[in-house]
C-alpha cells in the first residue's frame, strides 16, 4: 500500500506519533504496547531481533512482559502453548528451521483452541541452510488452522500485530493467528511507520484483558481437562468446529479491520487491488514483493496496458471469493509463488487461485504460475516486468505455454565450475606416530604422551586456510589445536553455527576431510547414524577399494547453542554409546545469531537478550554445567580444554580419540573467546580463556572412566586470580565490577567457588 | 523539509555504503537516513544487506530519500546511487563504486590521491571524494564510520550536521560522555577534510555484462554437495584487515609453534628442514598474508620479539608473504 501519511494522520481518530523503524521492530513495538504476559522464545534470523527489541525495552523498563528463553523452538512453542491455556496473552516470533521445530506443537495450540499471536519472519528451509527470504515456511503454515496475516512492509507489521490479537481473542475465532512478514526484506527495512499514541488507545482498541467467558487452566473452581484422548466419532467434530472458526475468522477481520480503519485511517482488506478495476493483467505476488510490483503497474498504464495488481492481507482463509471477484475481468495472470510446493504443479497460491477460479466458474482467464525469488533472491523491477509480459503473451493468445515453471534459475557453465584443488590427506601425515596413548592395566587409565607443540605443526591442518570467521575468533584456533591431538582420518559434523557458517559458504568448503552439517538440535542423533553405517558397512567389507587405512575417527563439532537445543539427543546418543567424539566450543552465547544469551552465558553477562540497564543487570541465572551433565550419562571419557593450555588439551584429543575408538562416546568442552560479542580486543583471546581458567571459572579437568582428575589446578600452582581479574577483561562484563552490581558479582563468585570445590572433592574422592 | 538534489525516476535520492563488517557502516546508515527522515523531514528508507556476516566480511547499507507522499515500494538493493560511500578501499577491487549514477559522487576511505582512486578503479563522469577516515579513526580514537559520515554529510548538503551532533550525543551521551566529544570531532573532521576532484566523462566505456554463475541447475553437485575438498584457500581474506598486520623477523624467532596455536586463520607456514646437529625440524617460513585478518593473537603469543604489530603499509603484504604450499592436484 502507498501510504499517505498526511492523509492517515489526518483521518484517523487516535493520537498517532511517527516512528522509523524496522519490521522487526514494528512487531516488538506493538507487542510492548500490548504488554502480553509471557513470550516464550528462542534466536533463529531473521526474527531473533523482536525478542531483543523487547529485551532492550524490557531492560529500560518499558514493559512488563515475562521473557522466557527457551532451548529450542518445540520448547519455545510448549512456553507459549502452556502460557495460553493459563488465560492470559501469548507472543513469539520466529522463522524457517524454528518454525519447523515448532510445528508439531502448532495444530495442537490451534486444535484446542488458545488464542496466541506468532509472527513468522519468512525465511526459506534448509538444506542447504539459507537464511534469506521466501516463503518456504509460511507455506507449511498453510494446514496448521492457525489465521494468516500478510505484512508487505513495517507499517503493515505494526498494524496487523494489534488486529492479530483480537482477532485470535474474538469468540467467534478463538484460534492462534499467525502474522507474516518477509525476512530482511521486511524485517530489516527502517520506514516511517505511524503507531498510536497512547497505549491507553490500544488496550481500548484489543480490549484491557482478554474476553471473559472462556475455560483456562488455573481457575480453582473450574477445573477442566485440555487435550484428552478422543477418538472417532468426536475428533472430525472437533476439527469441523476448526474449520468453521477459521471460515468466521475472514469477517471477523474485517470487522476489525474496518474498526482500525475508523481509528488510524490505515485499511486493510482482504486483498490489496491496485488498480485492478478495468485491469485485463494482472500479478498476484505477497508481502514485500506485492509493493515492488506496484511500480511496474504505473508504468505499464502509463504505456496504455491495463495492468493491476492483487495481493493478500490474509491467506488463511484463503480470500477465494475475494480473488474470483478480482479476476472476473481479467484476461491473464501470472500468480508468483516465492516457495514451491514440489511435485505439485504449481505453488500453492497458483493452485489455489486456480481452484478459487474453477470453483466460481471462471474458465476464461488464463494463468500462469511461477516460483520465484526463493532464499533472498530479489524480485527487481526487471522481474515484474517479465510477469507482466507472461500475462500479457497469455492474453494475447488466449492460451498459456508454460502454465508452471521456476523463473530466476540459472543452468551454470559447465566450462567454469570448480575443480577439485587438493589430494586426498596423506594418511601418514596425518598418522604421525609422534603421540602415543597407552592403556595402564593397574590404574584403568591412560597415559599419553605428546611431543612438543612444534613437531606437530607438521601434521597438516584439518581444515584449509580462507574461512571466514571474525579476526581473532577463538573457534578455530581451539579446534586445529584439538585436531592436533587425533591422529589419522576423521569425519566431522558441525552444527549450525559460526563454525559451519564460515567454513562452508558455497561453493567453496574449508574442510579437507568429510565434514556434513545438520541442524543444531540433532547432530548429535545424525553422527551417531553415521557411525552406526560405518560400522555396519564396515562388517559388510564394503571399504575396500576406498583407501580406508584405519577406522575413521567421528567427531561432532556445536556451540554451546547446540548443547542447548540438541541437549536430548547429545545424551540420547551418549546413553547409547556410540563411537563418536562430541567436541563443543564454548563462546558463552548464540553468537551467530547475534550474541544471545545461552544457558552456559554465565550470570549477569551482557547478551543482546540479557541487556544491561535500569531493570536487569545481565543474565539472570547461572551457566549450565554442561561437563557434568554429560559425565552423568556415564560415558567413558569427558574433558574440558582451552587453548591457553595447549599441551593439556592436545593429551585429552589423543585420550578422546581412543575412547572414542574403543570404548564409546566422549564429550568435551572448550572455552573459546568471542572478541565481537565479548567486546574485547581481537588480540586477546587466549589471555581472557587464561584468565577463566585461572580464577577456576573454567576448570580444566577430566572424567575418565568415572573418575575425576583436575589436570591443572592454579592454587597448587600459585596461579590463582580472582574471577574479576578475568571479567574486566571484557565489555560484556565490566559492569559486573561496578559497586552496585557487587551482591550479583559475589553470588557468581559464591557459584563459581562451589563448583571448584566440588570438583576438587570428586578429584580426591574417586568415588564421587 | 530539506530539497534534494536531484531524484531518480521513482523520485529518490540513493545512497549506497559499502563495507566490511566492524567498520561501522550500518550504524553510519543508520545515522544518515534518521538525519533525513526524521531531521529533515523527508521520507525514505533504509536497510542493510544482511547475511551472516562476520565482522571483516562485505557489508552493504542502502538509504533512499525521497519528499513526502513519494510511494515507497521497492526494497531491492540500490543499483544506481547518486552517492557511494566506500569505507574500505580495497572493496573498490570487487567493484564497490559500481553503478554510480553520471554526475554522482564516490566518497572512498583512502590515503591516496583521488586523481589515482578514480585511474585505477576506472571511475569517470563523476567526481570522486577521499577522506583519510581510517588516519582520523585512529588519531581521534573511533570508528572509521564517524569520519566517514563527517563526509558523506558534507557531500549530502541537504542534510544538517547540527542534527548528527545531536544524534551522536543522544545514542552515545548517556553511557560513554567521553566518547561523544571524539566522536563529534572524527565527525567534524570527516566533514571538513573531504577532498573533492570533478573527473570528466571518459569515452563510452564497454559495459561488462554481468557475469554468469558457473554453477547452475545443469551442473551443481546434487543436494547442494561441495565436492572441492578445502577450497576455501581460494578466497583472499586481506580485506578483513583493518589497518594493522603482524610482521615476521625470522632472526628471533625460535619456532616454538605459539603462533601457530594461537592463529585462527591458519596463516603460518613451516618447513621441515635438517638442524645443525641434522636432525629433521620444524622451521617457521614466514605468514600467509592472503589469509591474515590482522586479529594479532600470534603477536600476543610470541615469547620474543619476531612478532611484531605494524600499521600495514602498501605493498607490504605482497612483498614479505610465504604462500602454503597446497598439496595440489597437478592441472
Amino acid at each position: 500500500m502507498a501510504i499517505d501519511y498526511s492523509k492517515e494522520v489526518r483521518a484517523g481518530r487516535v493520537k498517532q506519533r511517527m516512528v522509523y523503524e524496522s519490521g522487526n521492530e514494528m512487531a516488538a513495538y506493538a507487542a510492548h504496547q500490548i504488554d502480553y504476559h509471557i513470550m516464550g522464545y528462542f534466536p533463529i534470523s531473521p526474527s531473533t531481533e523482536v525478542a531483543q527489541h523487547l529485551d532492550l525495552m524490557k531492560t529500560e523498563g518499558k514493559h512488563g512482559i515475562r521473557l522466557v528463553p527457551s532451548d529450542g523452538e518445540h520448547s519455545s512453542a510448549g512456553i507459549c502453548y502452556g502460557a495460553s491455556t493459563g488465560g492470559g496473552r501469548v507472543f513469539n516470533a520466529t522463522s524457517a528451521q524454528g518454525y519447523l521445530y515448532m510445528m508439531e506443537q502448532m495444530p495442537v495450540q490451534s486444535g484446542t483452541r488458545f488464542p496466541m499471536v506468532l509472527n513468522l519472519v519468512c525465511r526459506s528451509v534448509s538444506g542447504p541452510l539459507n537464511i534469506h527470504g521466501d516463503h518456504s515456511d509460511l507455506y507449511f503454515a498453510l494446514n496448521t488452522g492457525w489465521p494468516i496475516l500478510m505484512c508487505r512492509d513495517p507499517q503493515a507489521v505494526y498494524d496487523m500485530n494489534l488486529m492479530a490479537l483480537k482477532l485470535a481473542e474474538d469468540p467467534e475465532v478463538r484460534l492462534p493467528v499467525m502474522v507474516a512478514y518477509d525476512g530482511y526484506f521486511t524485517s530489516h527495512q527502517k520506514r516511517r511507520v505511524q503507531t498510536f499514541e497512547d497505549r491507553a488507545d490500544v488496550m481500548a482498541f484489543v480490549g484491557e484483558k482478554p474476553p471473559e467467558g472462556f475455560a483456562h487452566a488455573l481457575d480453582r473452581e473450574n477445573p477442566i481437562t485440555i487435550g484428552p484422548y478422543m477418538n472417532e466419532p468426536d475428533y472430525i467434530n472437533n476439527r469441523y468446529q476448526m474449520s468453521q472458526a477459521m471460515y468466521r475468522a475472514e469477517s471477523v477481520f474485517e470487522r476489525i479491520s474496518a474498526e482500525y480503519f475508523e481509528l488510524t485511517g490505515r485499511e486493510y482488506p482482504m486483498l490489496d487491488l491496485y488498480r485492478m478495476d478495468d485491469a485485463e493483467v494482472a500479478v498476484f505476488v505477497m508481502n514485500s514483493a506485492s509493493e515492488s510490483i506496484k511500480d511496474i503497474v504505473d508504468e505499464l498504464r502509463s504505456q496504455g496496458v491495463r495492468a493491476g495488481s492483487i495481493a493478500p492481507n490474509m491467506i488463511r482463509p484463503f480470500p477465494q471469493r475475494q480473488i474470483a471477484e478480482a479476476l472476473k475481468n481479467v484476461k491473464a495472470i501470472t500468480v508468483g509463488d516465492r516457495a514451491d510446493s514440489c511435485g505439485a504443479h504449481g505453488g500453492n497460491m497458483l493452485n489455489e487461485i486456480k481452484a478459487a477460479l474453477f470453483t466460481y466458474g471462471n474458465s476464461s482467464t488464463q494463468v500462469v504460475g511461477r516460483i520465484y525469488g526463493l532464499g533472498g533472491k530479489e524480485f527487481m523491477a526487471e522481474d515484474g516486468r517479465h510477469f507482466f509480459e507472461l500475462a500479457i503473451e497469455a492474453a494475447r493468445k488466449n492460451a498459456v505455454d508454460v502454465p508452471f515453471d521456476f523463473y530466476g534459475h540459472t543452468p551454470g557453465d559447465p566450462a567454469k565450475a570448480p575443480k577439485r584443488l587438493l589430494k586426498p590427506l596423506n594418511f601418514d601425515a596425518l598418522k604421525t606416530g609422534l603421540i602415543t596413548v597407552t592403556p595402564n592395566e593397574e590404574t584403568g587409565k591412560l597415559a599419553v604422551k605428546i611431543p612438543p607443540l612444534r613437531s606437530l605443526t607438521k601434521k597438516p591442518k584439518r581444515l584449509a586456510p580462507g574461512h571466514g570467521a571474525c579476526p581473532g575468533c577463538g573457534i578455530f584456533s581451539g579446534l586445529e589445536l584439538f585436531f592436533k591431538g587425533i591422529e589419522g582420518d576423521i569425519v566431522t559434523l558441525f552444527h549450525t553455527g559460526c563454525a559451519m557458517v564460515t567454513t562452508t559458504g558455497y561453493p567453496h568448503s574449508s574442510h579437507k576431510a568429510t565434514y556434513l552439517h545438520n541442524l543444531f538440535q540433532n547432530g548429535a542423533a545424525t553422527l551417531s547414524g553415521l557411525v552406526e553405517m560405518f560400522w555396519e558397512r564396515k562388517r559388510r567389507g564394503e571399504f575396500e577399494g576406498m583407501g580406508l587405512q584405519e577406522d575413521f575417527t567421528f567427531v561432532m563439532v556445536t556451540g554451546d547453542g547446540g548443547m542447548d537445543i540438541g541437549m536430548g539427543p547429545a545424551i540420547g546418543a551418549a546413553l547409547r554409546g556410540h563411537r563418536m567424539i562430541i567436541v563443543e566450543y564454548d563462546n558463552e552465547g548464540y553468537m551467530n545469531t547475534g550474541a544471545q544469551l545461552s544457558y552456559s552465558t554465565p550470570l549477569g553477562h551482557r547478551t543482546s537478550t540479557s541487556g544491561v540497564g535500569k531493570q536487569q543487570q545481565g543474565k539472570s541465572f547461572h551457566h549450565k554445567d554442561t561437563a557434568q551433565i554429560m559425565a552423568a550419562t556415564g560415558i567413558p571419557y569427558v574433558f574440558t580444554g582451552s587453548e591457553a593450555f595447549p599441551q593439556d588439551l592436545v593429551k585429552k584429543a589423543a585420550k578422546a580419540q581412543w575412547y572414542a575408538q574403543n570404548a564409546g562416546l566422549v564429550y568435551g568442552k572448550i572455552l573459546i573467546a568471542c572478541p565481537l560479542n565479548w567486546m574485547s580486543p581481537d588480540d586477546q583471546g587466549a589471555v581472557i580463556v587464561d584468565a577463566a581458567v585461572s580464577s577456576n571459572f573454567f576448570p580444566l579437568y577430566e572424567v575418565e572412566q568415572g573418575i575425576t582428575t583436575i589436570t591443572y589446578d592454579p592454587e597448587a600452582k600459585n596461579k590463582k586470580v580472582p574471577v574479576s581479574d578475568w571479567l574486566k577483561r571484557m565489555g560484556k562484563t565490566r559492569h559486573l565490577l561496578k559497586p552496585e552490581n557487587e551482591a550479583a558479582l559475589q553470588e557468581f563468585e559464591r557459584e563459581v567457588d562451589r563448583r571448584w570445590n566440588r570438583l576438587k572433592a570428586k578429584h580426591e574422592h574417586p568415588d564421587l | 523539509m530539506a530539497v534534494l538534489p536531484e531524484v531518480n525516476q521513482l523520485g529518490f535520492f540513493e545512497i549506497r555504503l559499502e563495507s566490511i563488517g566492524g567498520l561501522g557502516a550500518n550504524l553510519a546508515g543508520k545515522m544518515l537516513a534518521e538525519a533525513g527522515i526524521i531531521g529533515a523531514g523527508m521520507d525514505g528508507v533504509s536497510f542493510s544487506s544482511y547475511g551472516s556476516e562476520k565482522k571483516g566480511s562485505p557489508v552493504k547499507a542502502h538509504i533512499r530519500f525521497c519528499e513526502m507522499g513519494t510511494p515507497i515500494r521497492s526494497a531491492t538493493p540500490i543499483e544506481h546511487p547518486h552517492v557511494i560511500g566506500i569505507f574500505h578501499e580495497a572493496l573498490l577491487k570487487s567493484g564497490a563504486a559500481s553503478g554510480v549514477l553520471p554526475g554522482g559522487i564516490v566518497l572512498v576511505n583512502s590515503a591516496r590521491e583521488a586523481a589515482r582512486i578514480a585511474d585505477e578503479a576506472v571511475l569517470s563522469g563523476c567526481t570522486v571524494a577521499v577522506l583519510d577516515a581510517t588516519r582520523i579513526a585512529l588519531e581521534e580514537k573511533n570508528k572509521v564510520n564517524m569520519a566517514m559520515l563527517g563526509g558523506l554529510f558534507r557531500l549530502c548538503g541537504f542534510l544538517d550536521p547540527a542534527f548528527m551532533k545531536d544524534v551522536i550525543a543522544a545514542s552515545l551521551g548517556k553511557k560513554y560522555p567521553q566518547a561523544v566529544e571524539q566522536a563529534v570531532r572524527a565527525f567534524e573532521r570527516g566533514y571538513a577534510e573531504v577532498e573533492m576532484l570533478e573527473v570528466a566523462p571518459a569515452a563510452e566505456l564497454p559495459l561488462a555484462p554481468a557475469a554468469a554463475a558457473p554453477l547452475g541447475y545443469l551442473n551443481q553437485p546434487l543436494g547442494g554437495m561441495v565436492v572441492t575438498p578445502g577450497s576455501s584457500l581460494l578466497k583472499d581474506l586481506s580485506v578483513s584487515r583493518s589497518g594493522m598486520l603482524p610482521a615476521f623477523d625470522r632472526a628471533t624467532c625460535i619456532d616454538c609453534a605459539q603462533c601457530d596455536t594461537a592463529c585462527p586463520d591458519l596463516c603460518f607456514v613451516w618447513e621441515e628442514q635438517p638442524d645443525k646437529r641434522g636432525r629433521m625440524q620444524m622451521v617457521l617460513q614466514g605468514i600467509d598474508y592472503q589469509y591474515c585478518k590482522g586479529c594479532l593473537k600470534c603477536v600476543e603469543a610470541c615469547p620474543t620479539e619476531s612478532l611484531s604489530r605494524m600499521l600495514e603499509q602498501e605493498g607490504y603484504a605482497a612483498a614479505h608473504q610465504v604462500k602454503h604450499r597446497f598439496d595440489l592436484i597437478e592441472a
